[in-house]
């Protein structure tokens, strides 16, 4: 052993290291028996609102769970079975992943064009109003307004049929290849607003101070973009697709609304499944599989996006 | 001294007194918020009666059953309240939680209130557990004035339904107005067909018997194919079906009786309306009405409380039935009092004159775990009326049924 730290423990011990290391846990102890007291209230009421529940969903979920009777006998794997074989199981779970990744891609492109665009123009406030007001609206009377904007005899067929010269019917949200694209075009209507937002306030919050270097040095205004303000919005970047994401995966109002008509609607989303097989057919305990499904994707999808939070801050540190 | 304290004395005995003669508050659950001013008028009409009546419905079918389902697995199934029949009704009784009513029907029937044949509608295993709430009759609607001017009279038989169609689409309009509306009506011209042209198979359908990849059905897909190729149907991706029957957008509407009411309401001239029975196809000889019940139930504590079934026996009176029907026009079986209106009139003397076998609607009689896939198989025949969505859809709808009895079986 290294002579200087023999010494530091023979006088570690001449002094009473396990005093102090005793004296140290005792102190830690107590610490965090306050801190217990503190957070008494909060974890009491995360542990009967959230995870008590999200434990019974899970042991809902290998069981057969009766209606009426609330029969909880040990199924096994079966409802996880069920699910791999359900027809809709599959087409939910597509339309699932389009969404995701329509929901991220087009209201961050849409509202970072818009952002852009409206950083430095006279007037900006009021077209910020406009294209911010439809967030203000409740997704179902969204999904209302949109329906009949999208119904056989709707506007949209009438616009294009003026502008075709040619009677247009198409059934938007009757037509399988249209009906999930025609909603994701009213989600990215409703919610690029807030995108263009919450992006404005972090372009607002770059520092100057690179950008006018990088003027000074040269570069053009696509390169101070992409080598520039780019990087440094990537944290508010990164929030936004995290907001986003969270919203492919939870939308239901809009689907629920607008899809109603369309005869596999319950294929429109993994959540709008879920629903119908607990609320329509009373399949409860293969409802709960389906959350737990649900669950873990979205908690995967989280994981990898923390990972990422975390190599975005090293990067702008 | 002693003046005060008798005061209070005669105060609480009074209080206490009339708390004792008046009746206790007696809820009816219910999921029909559209009915709560009709559901509210009956309470009002029975007060006289010293029943205190409290309508509590729900917002929507969904939350309701969930509640319904909770409160009966709990053991605190609420005294009085609605429900479906059929396969929904089976599931409620079959949990032993549901009081019988074999002596108020009794009472019912015996003074010629209802006719023979209704209980079965209200009853699981030849035992009823409810009373109608409403009791509607699938029938064909149409406009008196189209078929006026094309010098038609209602079919009464399958010929003449071919020709009366055939005529109205020749004179340019729609013969038969039918929709996806709401994602439910899809069955409808499917039983419909399926009862006229092969009752049993109607009845094996929703007892697993039956595939939907059998003849029968298949006979069913291929003679609606038809219609839809020959233009009889209006475009299924209304979602106004009510206002295109008013705007003319289909002449006959093949539909429960209870839209008498809606298309009153939407402006229609109830004078014009006139009503017949859809014909049987050739060879099936008895006629046949398709029926839809909703019930009120009572739980067994419910019966085993005085007011409860004062409640009930109100509801199914003379007064009752007849504060019901002139408040929401819904018609509840009781033949002692008028028709809510003219049409149900027309029925009920259409009824009484040929005996006609009562069939449950195909939503109520097939299992609650299959109808909303299986509806929807109908609505996407419906928006593509094709021989290959036919096969497609026969096939997904056999695979689902085949799955559901097998596993019941299993179970």
């Amino acid at each position: 052993m290294n002579p200087l730290l023999q010494h530091d423990q023979q006088l570690l011990a001449r002094i009473g290291l396990a005093q102090i290391k005793a004296r140290e846990r005792a102190r830690q102890g107590r610490q965090f028996r306050l801190a217990l007291r503190f957070m008494a209230p909060a974890l009491l009421l995360v542990t009967a609102l959230l995870l008590l529940p999200v434990l019974y969903n899970i042991w809902l979920s290998f069981t057969q769970w009766q209606l009426f009777e609330g029969r909880d006998e040990f199924a096994g794997w079966e409802n996880y079975h069920q699910l791999w074989s359900s027809p809709y199981f599959d087409d939910a779970l597509g339309n699932t992943a389009l969404w995701v990744v329509a929901s991220v891609l087009f209201p961050l492109t849409a509202g970072l064009g818009l952002a852009l665009l409206f950083r430095q123009m006279p007037g900006q406030e009021w077209f910020k109003s406009i294209i911010f007001l439809p967030r203000i609206l409740a997704p179902t009377a969204v999904g209302v307004m949109w329906y009949y904007v999208y119904a056989p005899q709707g506007m949209l067929n009438q616009m294009l049929g003026q502008f075709t010269s040619m009677p247009v019917e198409t059934g938007w949200l009757f037509e399988e290849q249209l009906v999930t694209p025609a909603i994701i075009l009213t989600f990215v209507w409703q919610s690029c607003g807030l995108v263009m937002v919450l992006l404005l306030l972090g372009l607002a919050a770059l520092p100057r101070d690179p950008l006018d270097a990088a003027r000074m040095d040269g570069a053009r205004p696509w390169q101070v973009f992409r080598h520039i303000t780019l990087p440094l919005l990537a944290p508010t970047l990164l929030m936004v697709v995290i907001l986003s994401v969270l919203a492919g995966f939870t939308v239901f109002d809009l689907l629920w609304v607008m899809g109603a008509n369309y005869p596999q609607q319950r294929t429109l989303s993994l959540a709008v499944f879920m629903y119908f097989e607990a609320f329509q057919k009373n399949s409860w305990a293969f409802a709960a599989a389906t959350a737990v499904v649900i669950g873990g994707v979205v908690l995967a999808v989280t994981w990898l996006q923390t990972l990422l939070q975390a190599r975005v801050d090293r990067m702008v540190r | 001294m002693i003046r005060p304290a008798l005061l209070r004395f005669a105060l609480l005995a009074g209080c206490l007194f009339s708390t004792a003669i008046q009746a206790k508050e007696v809820q009816l659950f219910n999921d029909k918020g559209f009915w709560s001013a009709p559901l509210q008028a009956v309470a009002n009409a029975a007060r006289t009666d010293g029943i205190s009546l409290k309508i509590s419905p729900y917002a929507n079918a969904e939350q309701y059953k969930t509640f319904i389902q909770a409160s009966v697995a709990s053991g605190r199934t609420p005294e009085l309240f609605t429900w479906w029949t059929g396969a929904s009704l089976n599931t409620l009784a079959a949990t032993g939680q549901l009081a019988p009513l074999d002596a108020l029907w009794k009472e019912m029937e015996a003074d010629g209130r209802f006719q023979p044949g209704v209980k079965e509608l209200f009853s699981v295993g030849g035992q009823p557990y409810a009373v109608p709430l409403q009791l509607s009759r699938w029938v064909v609607l149409y406009d008196k004035r189209v078929f006026a001017r094309l010098g038609l009279k209602p079919p009464s038989n399958w010929a003449e339904l071919q020709t009366v169609a055939a005529r109205i689409k020749a004179a340019g309009q729609t013969p038969f107005l039918a929709t996806t509306q709401d994602g439910w009506r899809g069955f409808i011209w499917f039983q419909e067909l399926l009862l006229r042209t092969d009752p049993k198979a109607y009845v094996g359908l929703n007892n697993g018997s039956v595939a939907y990849d059998s003849p029968a059905v298949r006979k069913v897909f291929s003679i609606w194919a038809d219609m839809y190729a020959k233009g009889w149907f209006s475009d299924p991706r209304s979602n106004e079906e009510i206002n295109d029957f008013v705007r003319g957008k289909g002449v006959m509407y093949l539909f429960g009786d209870w839209a008498v009411g809606l298309l009153g309401k939407a402006g229609f001239p109830l004078k014009e309306l006139g009503v017949f029975i859809l014909p049987n196809a050739p060879g099936v000889q008895q006629p046949a009405i398709i029926v839809e019940g909703a019930p009120i139930v009572v739980s067994r504590k419910g019966a085993a409380n005085p007011d409860v079934m004062k409640t009930l026996r109100f509801w199914v009176s003379n007064q009752g039935a007849q504060t019901w029907g002139k408040a929401s026009g819904n018609y509840i079986g009781n033949n002692k009092i008028a028709a809510p209106n003219a049409i149900v009139s027309q029925v009920n003397a259409q009824l009484a004159q040929t005996r006609h076998a009562m069939f449950l609607r195909w939503w109520e009689g097939v299992p609650t775990a299959l109808q909303g896939e299986m509806v929807a198989e109908f609505n996407r025949f419906m928006l593509k009326p094709d021989m290959n969505t036919t096969q497609n859809v026969m096939q997904r709808m056999q695979s689902l049924n085949a799955a559901y009895w097998s596993k019941r079986k299993k179970s």
